[in-house]
């Protein structure tokens, strides 16, 4: 495990204050939470790659190799994500925590980012393992180019594969799996930025809180309407 | 100039004497016995009867039976009132040599009511009288007889059935060239037509065709025929309306149980077989809005006789609101028709009241639970951060 000072990366899980106290004494390194990105990047391309298997087969009859262009685009696509979400969050939270007159580098807030995205990455493994066990009892209905010229059917295909019950199923729970694991790395962020940023509990809160919590409701909203 | 009376006496008795002189180079006791001899040896109509209006011909024959003399014949014709000549009649003379026998051939038409004519053929001879003979033939009007010996009780849309029928000759001539038609509209049959060929009199024969029809329709049998060279014709009406077929077969679906696994639904049961006919290649299936999924999109029950039973098991999946899906009996008959039946079947009320596909409403658990979810981080942050402030 590594080790911060005398705190393990443990700590960043359970002790988040203490864990970011120490480290705002620390020289910036981004090594760690890249590494951490890079594992949740990883995860995410597994679970991409396992719903861009669904997708390749629903367009499977368009045009030959469009399975593999999908799937390589959904595996390639969720890893760079994954590194674009660290910077846009880092971006909000640092671009927030200046109406809150915080004090310190964007590298140190990519830093404290990037350990907070440690409960994700065990949340894109419990959804690798949901989706193992749903995909197989999905229904994927499969487009032809004939349909393709069709929007209407697109429509109907697309909603009769989202609405399938186990695809529903999936959905519900990474869905949920996504809500709390966030709201964990919400809730460590808090503590980094308070002290990345020399900001107050409350007003990191507020800083991290509201577009998270916008974000979950949002998550919310679309679990509504599925 | 002046000529004395006893000179016209003598011309008029040389004149007479004259006369008799001729005919008697021809006609002689010989010639007159060896007439004798000739006779009609045979009378052939054609047709052997005739409808009213038809033509035809009559070949006469006749023989001379003299062994060691010739017989010259110079004018022949036959006919009545009813029996008309309507070619030339015989006005050559014509050399019979001994024991020979000639044929005399006339066209005659008829427009008389059915029964037996005799019209007269006459002959005659350079050296003797004619010869008359009655040469009787019939005018019958009676038709082919076109019988159903057996067709189906009811007719459904799109099946096939099988007519039995019988064609009958109760005259008493050959007829030729019998062909028997079948037409109507919205109708598939086979064969369309039938040629008999020649039928005997007094002679039957079976005929057997299909009919598909398509709509309730009147199918038209005629059945042609040449009496000599005359076409007739006797047609036949056979009306085709659908009903329900008794005998057909009924499979019915029962004892149905509805299960469901990771989102696929499973629905078992029987089929029986209500009807009194064999139901071939019974398949039972799911129709949208089911999407049928593997392994039983589509179970094969095989052949089901009268009273007989089989299992069948489909398995699909169902969007969210449908509270029953419709199941799709088919099967086959022995012609390869394929007939269908529709059940619904109800889902929602099978005991699967947490099945992912009961709706909208399932919906609301995943949400209420992601509102608590943060409810509690928000208020355990408010609750924090109070805490800290005092």
């Amino acid at each position: 495990m590594v080790k911060k000072m005398n705190l393990s990366l443990i700590d960043v899980l359970i002790r988040p204050d203490a864990f970011f106290g120490n480290l705002k004494n620390e020289r910036e390194s981004l090594k760690i939470p890249a590494l951490i990105i890079l594992a949740g990047g990883i995860a995410a391309a597994i679970y991409g790659y396992l719903m861009g298997g669904l997708s390749a087969k629903m367009m499977a009859d368009v045009m030959p190799g469009m399975d593999t262009i999908i799937i390589v685009s959904a595996t390639a696509g969720a890893l760079i994500m994954t590194f674009l979400f660290w910077l846009i969050v880092a971006g909000i939270l640092y671009l927030i925590s200046f109406l809150f007159k915080g004090q310190g580098s964007f590298n140190r807030v990519l830093e404290i980012v990037g350990y907070g995205y440690l409960p994700q990455v065990a949340g894109s493994l419990i959804t690798i393992v949901v989706a193992i066990i749903y995909i197989p009892n999905i229904s994927v209905p499969t487009l032809t180019k004939a349909a393709l010229e069709d929007p209407a059917m697109i429509t109907q295909v697309t909603k009769a594969f989202m609405h399938d019950p186990a695809m529903m199923m999936l959905s519900q729970i990474t869905t949920l799996v996504s809500i709390v694991f966030m709201l964990w790395s919400a809730h460590i962020w808090i503590f980094g930025i308070k002290h990345a940023r020399g900001l107050s509990p409350r007003d990191a809160a507020i800083c991290v809180g509201v577009p998270i919590v916008i974000y979950v409701l949002y998550l919310t909203y679309n679990l509504g309407v599925m | 100039m002046r000529i004395s009376q006893p000179t016209t006496i003598i011309c008029f008795l040389l004149l007479l004497s004259i006369l008799p002189g001729v005919a008697q180079a021809y006609t002689t006791p010989e010639s007159i016995v060896a007439s004798g001899n000739v006779y009609i040896s045979r009378v052939i109509y054609d047709p052997g009867a005739f409808f009213t209006g038809d033509t035809g011909t009559v070949t006469v024959y006749v023989t001379n039976g003299n062994s060691n003399q010739s017989i010259v014949v110079n004018h022949a014709t036959i006919g009545d009132k009813n029996i008309r000549l309507i070619s030339s009649p015989y006005d050559t003379s014509a050399n019979i040599g001994p024991l020979q026998t000639q044929t005399f051939i006339f066209s005659v038409a008829t427009d008389a009511f059915e029964g037996a004519y005799y019209p007269t053929f006459s002959l005659s001879f350079r050296d003797a009288d004619s010869l008359y003979y009655r040469a009787m033939v019939k005018v019958d009007n009676t038709p082919l007889e076109l019988t159903i010996i057996d067709k189906p009780d009811a007719f459904t849309q799109g099946k096939k059935k099988t007519i039995n029928m019988q064609v009958a000759n109760p005259r008493k001539n050959n007829v030729t060239n019998v062909v028997l038609e079948v037409t109507g509209e919205g109708i598939s049959t086979t064969p369309a037509r039938t040629f008999i060929g020649d039928l005997g009199p007094g002679a039957k024969l079976p005929v057997n065709f299909t009919i598909t029809p398509e709509k309730a329709t009147t199918v038209l049998l005629t059945l042609s025929y040449d009496n000599g060279d005359n076409l007739h014709k006797t047609t036949m009406e056979l009306p085709v309306t659908f009903s329900v077929d008794k005998k057909q077969a009924e499979p019915v679906i029962s004892n149905v149980q509805v299960t469901t696994a990771a989102g696929v639904y499973h629905v078992t049961g029987d089929v029986n077989n209500a009807g009194l006919e064999t139901a071939n290649t019974v398949m039972v299936t799911a129709l949208a809005p089911a999407v049928p999924q593997d392994p039983y999109k589509t179970y094969v029950v095989g052949a089901l006789k009268p009273d007989d039973f089989g299992q069948f098991e489909v398995t699909f999946t169902a969007g969210p609101g449908n509270t029953s899906i419709p199941i799709e009996l088919s099967y086959k008959d022995t012609d390869g028709n394929i007939y269908r039946s529709i059940q619904d079947v109800k889902i929602s009320s099978s005991g699967i009241s947490n099945s992912p596909a009961e709706g909208s409403s399932s919906n609301m658990v995943p949400v209420a639970a992601a509102i608590v979810i943060v409810l509690i981080f928000v208020g355990g942050w408010v609750y924090y951060l109070r805490r800290n402030k005092q």
